[in-house]
């Protein structure tokens, strides 16, 4: 397949031709996706200020030694967002926590989604009895309430950021994976599988060359909406105490601020910012993950 | 008391600050469950019983007196069974319990205790010194019954009981807690029918048969411990006729019910937080008291876990052997701060080991002796043992590796997470990194001595006995696979010397002074460094509470006394006043919150809207 003849394009420029193309013509549909567009800026503008954020406020900003203001001090033109229980500037703090939220959001989501993908391709590839097995831990995976799970992993585990990437990501895998093995299924009755089959194309080849391209869309789509529920986990996880204290997350921050007794003190302040960008994140997310579903879906595109 | 109407007009308020709390967190929606409140009956039943709830949240570890040592347990254990002497609420001296009367022999190895012909058991049986003597004979004899309490004991030649209101305890050696036996005396035609003292938790039968001012009637591990008055008590009968101790794992719900009236009082885990307190202040019907605590908070470092066999265990940095390395990392610990940012001055600053509320026993360094805030100092100390910083700034140990200790920390206690987050950039600057161990249950790493530091505190009694005796060497455990009484495995022959020396010691001003000098030697080893002293801070309803006895009387504590004194003098208001706006503030910050997210969904529907327009028809 790779020979390559010596008249004029090479398959090589053909194939770069063909995905500029394509990717011109997503960028097209996913712009008539005005919903989507938001959660693009929004993501966009979050995703600037999380990779400025050294910039802008700097690690000092989670000092407590060094915290500017007195304790639970109320939004004030010097703190626009008030103070926490140490005296940090909590605006400072939520846009330094957006890194970590982001961070092990996306993380999160990268390990769930390939978990969930070698397990449906191969699950969809090779049938039989490992089909079986691999779909039946599947089924208990999607059964067992998945938030309980990763408390008791992140339970056993020491508190770290690694533990509640893998909690997350080991526990929100299976909807991934029986995605992806219905269309894995879908793919090899394709006649083209068969002729590669013919010519000689052992499992590997089929797997990487001609089943992973055509699921890829979905697993993107995935991503991007798996991506905003790894985001929520994460914020849970640390709002339950599971997090690593050291650090400041959003979740995390919520947690200091019950800990420090703010829902019974109406200190509003130290609670609503972080609520808030959570949800704008996870929101910002899901947005751009239906956009992107409804233009690659090819049946989600005829429907509308 | 307990009119309906308060307890629907609030909870809609909570549910919606809550919901700002939660800020739309929808995978946690599960999460607003506590602070949403059961419906409960609250204080009065429909028979008129006056009811007094407190709200707690540390949990039960047993009920048996033989096993308990939690602060819960054994405040109920007070409220449930006479002890041979009591304290005196108003300044801590001995007073009768059980006991009327106590004296020495001249040689003063022999005490001779009268005992009350009043006090009569539950179940009509009269109380008797015979069930005194079964109790200190089966502790002396049951090393099972004999794992909370065992110190009082291990002194004792002989306790005999001549007649029924006749105690006679023979000592081996002269003994100063003598009219400080914290000991609950149970019944004996009970409790001998017990096989195993160390399995047998007393929580399967109620009620519990006892003679204190109440007899536990119900509990259920985690949820609630109740106890019903005691109305033929020799003191008197309680004036509340029942006693819930009710569970609040969350602090803010615990805030949040006495807020609404549902409990009558709390006292927080351990103590109120400062902003709670502050908000509390300002509510109706609700008495916040902010009292000198009993209890000291503490960084105790690892000295080597060691069992009484010798043999080693455990895996504590061997750099924390070295007193210079201990003492230096006390000195970069900025106690003023901690009062300061951490307790927002609801706390005293740390100096000996017994809080200053005991003024016979309390100690503080001199100034040449004190350990003070000092980071140069504290660098120089580290340089002078040999831990020198390499190219990145941090300390090497003497295995090359950079140093990092371990911080056990409670996962249930803020402080604990405040002040670690203090210390990691304290001891940053020194070069020493710090990873917090956060954990439900500290005591798995604890009893295994692994752990290089960790957060630590005790409640102390009038009579120090006890929190001293947790550092002796004999109160090691006897093999490593065994529990022993010791709090974090110090064993020093100084020490230990001077424990025994007080305990021999009679007169009160020379044993004051022995004590004195273990806290200064404790200070100067600095395996238990004393940060703080943290404030009791708990508040209850006036509305439900007419008056109740702190202790000591003047800027006192209401939870965990020593003694029954609170919940027993504790007068029932007459009637519920109404709390309708206790939670305002909650309210306007719900409605706030919940505007600002119905708009913005609003908002996004609108969009929707907008965006699907054309396809519309």
């Amino acid at each position: 397949m790779t020979t390559s003849t010596g008249t004029a394009p090479s398959p090589r420029a053909l194939a770069r031709q063909r995905r500029r193309a394509s990717v011109a013509r997503f960028w097209r549909q996913y712009r008539s996706e005005r919903a989507g567009l938001y959660g693009l800026t929004a993501l966009s503008l979050c995703a600037l200020l999380a990779l400025f954020a050294p910039v802008f406020v700097g690690s000092d900003v989670s000092s407590v030694t060094e915290a500017p203001g007195r304790p639970m001090q109320s939004p004030s033109a010097e703190f626009p967002l008030g103070t926490d229980q140490f005296g940090r500037d909590l605006l400072g703090l939520v846009i330094w926590g957006s890194r970590v939220s982001l961070l092990v959001g996306l993380l999160a989501a990268v390990l769930s989604v390939a978990i969930g993908t070698l397990i449906g391709v191969t699950a969809g590839h090779f049938k039989g009895w490992y089909a079986t097995v691999m779909m039946r831990i599947t089924d208990w995976f999607l059964v067992m309430p998945t938030l309980v799970l990763a408390i008791a992993l992140a339970t056993v585990m020491s508190r770290s950021l690694t533990t509640t990437v893998v909690a997350i990501g080991v526990t929100t895998w299976p909807t991934t994976a029986r995605l992806v093995r219905a269309q894995t299924l879908a793919v090899e009755t394709r006649p083209y599988i068969e002729r590669a089959q013919a010519l000689g194309g052992g499992h590997w080849h089929i797997m990487s060359r001609h089943v992973l391209p055509n699921v890829m869309p979905l697993v993107l789509a995935q991503t991007t909406l798996i991506i905003s529920s790894a985001i929520l986990a994460e914020a849970t996880l640390a709002f339950l105490g599971l997090g690593d204290p050291t650090v400041v997350s959003w979740g995390g921050l919520l947690q200091d601020a019950r800990e420090a007794g703010a829902v019974s003190a109406g200190d509003w302040w130290y609670l609503v910012p972080p609520g808030i960008a959570i949800a704008v994140v996870a929101l910002a997310f899901t947005l751009c993950g239906r956009a992107v579903e409804s233009v690659l879906n090819p049946r989600l595109g005829v429907s509308r | 008391m307990g009119t309906n109407d308060q307890k629907r007009s609030l909870p809609h308020g909570l549910r919606l600050v809550a919901l700002a709390g939660a800020a739309t967190l929808t995978l946690t929606a599960g999460l607003a469950t506590p602070l949403d409140p059961a419906p409960q009956q609250a204080r009065a039943a429909d028979d008129g019983k006056k009811v007094l709830t407190v709200a707690v949240a540390q949990s039960v570890d047993s009920l048996s007196p033989f096993l308990a040592v939690r602060l819960l347990s054994t405040s109920i254990h007070r409220l449930m069974y006479e002890y041979l002497t009591n304290y005196d609420p108003k300044d801590n001296h001995a007073i009768a319990g059980l006991a009327t009367k106590w004296e020495p022999s001249p040689d003063k190895l022999t005490w001779t205790y009268t005992i009350r012909s009043n006090s009569t058991w539950s179940d009509g049986e009269q109380a008797t010194a015979e069930d005194a003597a079964w109790t200190f004979n089966k502790m002396m004899t049951d090393p099972g019954a004999a794992t909370a309490n065992g110190s009082y004991v291990g002194n004792f030649r002989k306790v005999t009981a001549p007649s029924p209101t006749k105690l006679v305890i023979e000592l081996k050696k002269p003994q100063a807690t003598m009219a400080a036996l914290d000991v609950p005396i149970v019944p004996k035609h009970v409790w001998e029918k017990v096989s195993d003292f160390s399995e047998f938790n007393n929580d399967k039968s109620f009620p519990v048969v006892g003679n204190g001012p109440f007899v536990l009637s119900g509990y259920k591990a985690d949820s609630y411990v109740r106890l019903k008055a005691n109305k033929s008590f020799w003191r008197g009968a309680p004036k509340f006729d029942e006693l819930v101790f009710r569970y609040y794992k969350d602090q803010d719900a615990a805030v949040s019910a006495l807020r609404k009236g549902e409990v009558s009082f709390v006292a927080g885990s351990p103590s109120l937080t400062p902003a709670q307190a502050e908000s509390l202040k300002g509510a109706d019907d609700i008495q916040v008291n902010d009292a000198p605590g009993r209890r000291f908070y503490a960084l105790a470092t690892n000295p080597g876990a060691k069992a009484k066999n010798g043999e080693k265990f455990g895996d504590g940095h061997p750099s924390l052997l070295d007193q210079r390395v201990r003492n230096a990392l006390f000195r970069a610990v900025d106690r003023e701060a901690i009062i300061d940012k951490v307790f927002r001055g609801h706390a005293v600053e740390g100096e000996g080991y017994i809080p200053p509320r005991f003024q016979d026993y309390f100690w503080k360094p001199s100034a040449s002796q004190k350990l003070a805030y000092d980071p140069a100092e504290a660098a120089r100390l580290l340089d002078q043992a040999g831990y020198k910083k390499n190219g990145d700034g941090k300390r090497v140990g003497k295995d090359g590796k950079p140093i990092t200790y371990r911080v056990l920390c409670h996962a249930t206690d803020p402080n604990d997470k405040a002040v670690g987050k203090y210390l990691q950039e304290w001891w940053g600057e020194l070069g020493i990194g710090v990873q917090l161990n956060c954990l439900d249950n500290v005591t798995d790493p604890w009893l295994a001595g692994k752990y290089d530091l960790a957060f630590d505190g005790w409640s102390v009694n009038p009579d120090p006995d006890f929190v001293l005796s947790i550092h002796t060497c004999g109160a090691l455990p006897a093999t490593p696979k065994d529990t022993g009484a010791t709090d974090n495995f110090i064993c020093d022959k100084k020490y230990d010397e001077l424990y025994a020396r007080q305990l021999t010691e009679y007169d009160p001003a020379k044993r004051a002074d022995i004590v004195k000098q273990m806290e200064s030697r404790l200070y100067d080893l600095g395996y238990m460094n004393v940060m703080a002293y943290p404030n009791a801070v708990e508040a209850f309803r006036t509305d439900q509470i007419k008056s109740i006895t702190t202790m000591p009387a003047k800027a006192g504590n209401i939870y965990g006394q020593d003694g029954y004194w609170s919940w027993w003098s504790a007068v029932p208001a007459d009637s519920g006043g109404s709390s309708d706006n206790a939670s305002s503030t909650g309210v306007v910050v719900g409605i706030v919150a919940g505007v600002v997210i119905l708009g913005g969904l609003g908002a996004f529907a609108a969009m929707r809207r907008r965006a699907t327009a054309e396809e519309r028809e």
